[in-house]
């Protein structure tokens, strides 16, 4: 009985000492890179991570070790209100949280569309409008082949399948870009349900954060999403033509982004813009209608990591943009790019 | 056997016949109701192990995760590491504490005082995870941020009654005619619980401890509130949230990406393959203790 | 006295108070929490149905109903099928596999609820709304209960995950209990010609009834308070629907879904009331079993005297 507990024991020890010397030499592999830089750790937004992910290699270069977490933008903003983070990101200006973090910078940093992603397969590029959009949403068009559909896609192949309407369960920016959208679209959407980062859905189920909404839209057939189009492309989920209101039916893609963008170049006094369901004009014809800005919230105080802050938004806001367009996220507009520099200079230690 | 030796009840019948029938009806269902449970088992841990193995790798248990970068090697090693440290420190806090109060209830608190600590240790054990998680995000997090600590802390709260109950168990098994020797022969109260009776209860307690473990190595509700806004470097500093098997699990899930999926497989094999291993562990430990008392006690 | 003696006894005492003082606090920290919204909405909270962050009316009254439908739907399936074991286990299995199988119903209780959540949403849902939901609806649907079925993320997928989860309780229980029934009291029902299943119901099931029933109602104490599972597999829909395969939400699943972006602080209070709506629950739920497990264990000392 004694040899064989002292047996156990020496197992338990030397397979203990063995997967910490695993651990360990795949540890000094990763942490030799990262011991150099300056560790900058960010939250928020889902729509803009993609983005964001993609600056983690080349910032490293100008020595910032960059690691963010998608929480959603409700969730970044709340982090960067506690100091819990070194800066927060949201598609929602920090107008729209209370409590809200008052002592922040908020500067645009991308620019990109939410798609009205969908899951038919075989019927890419359908066709919709506002009107019928709120009414799918509010629970009143429940049927892919729903006249009112059906009069916007003539020649298309409508299957007879119940619509399940997927929408955000957390506090999410991309929320409120669509529920502003749908709000300015829909007189009964708006003062039933409203605009917000998170609003009471009157129908249909919860994807939490944008991978949630991908996932629950992706697997279930018939099932109706908005989600930041990174994430429709990646997942080759089908997204709308949504038509704007000159009248023509624009993809979210740059173009439509860009046009869209004309609405406003200048931010507001705290940074934000809306560019929203552009007015019926030739300058908007070819307009996405679902476009957003994105924002970094940044505490004015930060502290020992003021300057690597300062540094990695000043990347972000041009050499930045470059690894934009592949990720179909826009190029910031001068005017903007001009306001984000004088915003940087807010931020000190 | 002739009709005058039978009961009443065992008359051949139409009645019997039917009685008979009800009665295998029942034993059928009771069989299936066995199976049903082990083939939920079977499934679950089947699904678990074949969709995991595919991720499996030397990658997988060494390397950090890489997120939205689907070319980069990557696993779950942040994970693994996170897990260790934070389940470690819960322990090395639970237990200590657990085995005082089982001290205290067991060898010094008169009845009353007792019955209430038992009453107060099963309401502890009855609160869901979820509101242990609120609780220590309100008294640590809120005012000192997210780190590891905390996420342990949490956990430590959660085992404490586990801890403590199999602890007492243990005590109350021990013999009394052990404690009075001791005393007889003149040593002070301390050293008697101390030095003699709390060493028989070493696999008891080393018991309770790795079914705390083996309880909390999973929980995901409260490490959600207190180390979730991770850095994807594998770290072992519990000052900073740390990522954890059963969040990054978690996050995986939801994912649309299939490698994703993968992954979260993986890690929930190589989980299920601790918390099976740890509970079986506690199962031979708690056998060699009982043997090793019932010698003690003749 | 020694100062050891002393030491060892302060020590151990303040433990143990600093268990009692840990209650109190967490009761404490929560109700705190949810003092805005308890002081906004008051009891009416409780049954309002709705949670709107824009116009600021927030209400358990849709959570409510989740949960009591998952949990209740949950023991439903659940305690048939955990005294069926039992009864397999103690009655009916023969000698060899009783010991595997034992042990295979506890493993079933030591799988991670992330880990039953993951089953649950990645093969578990699609194969029940590809296959099982649209069955029992044809077959069934004339009940509401079993309304139309085309959401993968609903009400019934989380009532099988929350039974998968506490059948182990339940089951490990009765077993205990019904190994407790003495020898003479079984063995007389047989010797006089009762089948095994009229000895059970005749006098297995009345002695042991409390304790099945506080098994029981441990049982349902675990399905009130599982967040991460039901919260992976249920939808998070808001309102209340009496159609199983339409998603839903519960208590525990709403709290950690939202509790990280809150977007003002009287929807985190809300979110906090929430949580203390479950504390007091489970506690309740828990002082129940606790009572009911007294009053058996003071019939049964009273009986063999």
């Amino acid at each position: 009985m004694p040899k064989n507990g002292m047996l156990v024991r020496i197992t338990l020890v030397v397979a203990a000492v063995a997967i910490l010397a695993a651990v360990a030499v795949g540890t000094a592999g990763a942490s030799h890179k990262a011991r150099s830089a300056t560790a900058i750790k960010g939250a928020g937004s889902s729509f803009v991570a993609p983005l964001v992910n993609a600056w983690i290699n080349p910032v490293s270069s100008i020595g910032i070790s960059l690691s963010y977490n998608p929480i959603g933008s409700g969730g970044g903003v709340s982090a960067i209100t506690t100091k819990g983070v070194d800066f927060g990101a949201s598609d929602a200006p920090l107008s729209q949280f209370s409590p809200t973090c008052t002592t922040c910078v908020q500067i645009p940093w991308a620019l990109a569309a939410t798609a009205v992603v969908y899951n038919l397969p075989g019927l890419p590029f359908l066709k919709m409008n506002g009107s019928t959009l709120a009414n799918i949403y509010l629970g009143k068009i429940k049927n892919w082949n729903d006249p009112a559909i059906k009069k916007l896609n003539s020649g298309r192949n409508l299957p007879d399948k119940a619509i399940t309407v997927v929408h955000r369960s957390d506090s999410s920016g991309t929320t409120f870009n669509f529920t502003d959208y749908l709000s300015s679209v829909s007189k009964t959407w708006k003062s039933q349900v409203g605009n917000g980062t998170a609003v009471s859905w009157p129908t249909g189920i919860g994807g939490n954060k944008s991978a949630g909404m991908s996932a629950a839209v992706k697997s279930t057939p018939g099932a109706i999403g908005y989600v930041d189009v990174d994430y429709a492309v990646v997942n080759h989920l089908g997204y709308m033509k949504m038509r704007n209101r000159t009248g023509k039916f624009v993809v979210p893609r740059l173009k439509g982004i860009l046009a869209a963008a004309q609405l406003q170049t200048h931010p507001a006094k705290d940074g934000s813009l809306s560019i929203v369901n552009p007015p019926k004009s030739k300058k908007y014809a070819n307009a996405y209608p679902i476009a957003t800005y994105t924002y970094v919230d940044v505490q004015k105080a930060s502290g020992a990591n003021a300057a690597a802050l300062k540094k990695l938004i000043g990347w972000a806001i041009t050499k930045g943009q470059t690894y934009g367009p592949k990720l179909f996220f826009a190029p910031l507009p001068k005017p903007v790019v001009t306001f984000d520099k004088k915003q940087i200079q807010k931020i000190h230690s | 056997m002739s009709a005058a030796e039978l009961t009443p009840l065992q008359r051949p019948t139409d009645r019997l016949r039917r009685r008979k029938a009800v009665n295998r009806g029942m034993e059928f269902l009771a069989w299936l109701s066995a199976a049903v449970a082990v083939a939920a088992l079977g499934i679950v841990v089947f699904s678990v192990a074949r969709r995991g193995a595919s991720a499996l790798s030397f990658d997988f248990l060494t390397k950090t995760q890489v997120p939205y970068d689907p070319t980069a090697k990557q696993g779950l090693a942040n994970a693994f590491v996170g897990t260790f440290v934070i389940v470690g420190l819960a322990t090395l806090m639970a237990l200590p504490f657990g085995i005082l109060i089982a001290i205290y209830v067991n060898e010094f608190a008169p009845r009353m005082i007792r019955n209430g600590i038992s009453f107060v240790l099963d309401v502890l054990n009855g609160v869901p995870a979820i509101v242990i998680g609120f609780f220590v995000f309100g008294l640590i997090v809120v005012a000192h941020g997210q780190s590891g600590l905390a996420g342990a802390f949490a956990l430590a709260v959660l085992m404490l009654p586990l801890v403590a109950r199999t602890t007492m168990e243990v005590l109350a098994l021990v013999p009394n005619s052990l404690r009075e020797a001791a005393l007889g022969v003149g040593s002070p109260r301390w050293r008697m619980t101390l030095g003699i009776v709390l060493p028989q209860t070493i696999g008891g307690v080393l018991t309770g401890a790795t079914l705390a473990v083996a309880r909390v190595a999973g929980e995901t509700a409260p490490l959600l509130f207190t180390s979730s806004l991770v850095a994807y470097n594998t770290s072992f500093n519990p000052a900073h949230p740390l990522q954890t098997v059963p969040v990054a699990i978690f996050e995986l899930s939801e994912s649309p990406d299939p490698t994703d999926h993968a992954r979260a497989w993986a890690a929930a094999f190589v989980l299920l393959m601790f918390i099976l291993f740890a509970s079986l562990g506690a199962r031979w430990l708690a056998t060699r203790s009982r043997r090793k008392l019932g010698r003690a006690a003749r | 006295m020694h100062l050891g003696d002393v030491l060892l006894q302060g020590a151990a005492a303040l433990a143990s108070l600093g268990a009692v003082a840990l209650v109190v606090l967490i009761v404490y920290k929560v109700v705190e929490g949810a003092r805005l919204s308890l002081s906004t909405f008051g009891l009416g909270f409780v049954t309002h149905v709705g949670w709107d962050p824009v116009h600021l009316k927030f209400g358990a009254g849709s959570f409510l109903f989740g949960t009591a439908i998952t949990s209740l739907g949950a023991l439903i399936l659940a305690t048939p099928l955990a005294i069926g074991i039992a009864l397999f286990l103690t009655e009916l299995a023969p000698a060899g596999i009783r010991g595997p199988v034992t042990a295979l119903v506890e493993t079933l209780a030591a799988i991670p609820s992330v880990v039953i959540g993951l089953w649950g949403i990645l093969v578990l849902a699609p194969l029940l709304r590809d296959h099982v939901d649209p069955a029992l609806h044809s077959a069934l649907g004339f009940i509401p209960l079993f309304g139309p079925a085309t959401y993968s993320a609903n009400v019934f997928t989380a009532i099988i995950v929350l039974t998968i989860m506490i059948l182990p309780i339940i089951s490990s229980i009765s077993r205990e209990l019904f190994l407790g029934v003495p020898s003479e009291l079984k063995e007389g029902a047989l010797g006089l010609g009762t089948t095994r299943w009229e000895m059970v119901r005749g006098v297995v099931f009345p002695y042991t009834r409390g304790g099945v029933a506080a098994a029981m109602i441990l049982g349902l104490g675990r399905a009130l308070g599982e967040a991460i599972a039901v919260a992976m597999v249920i939808g998070a829909f808001t309102g209340i629907s009496w159609n199983l395969f339409n998603p839903g939400n519960t208590l525990a699943a709403m709290i950690a879904l939202n509790y990280q972006g809150a977007s003002s602080g009287l929807e985190l209070s809300s979110l906090i009331y929430l949580a203390l709506i479950l504390l007091v629950f489970s506690i309740l739920v828990n002082l129940l079993a606790q009572l009911i497990v007294r009053r058996v264990a003071r019939r049964q000392g009273l009986a063999s005297t």
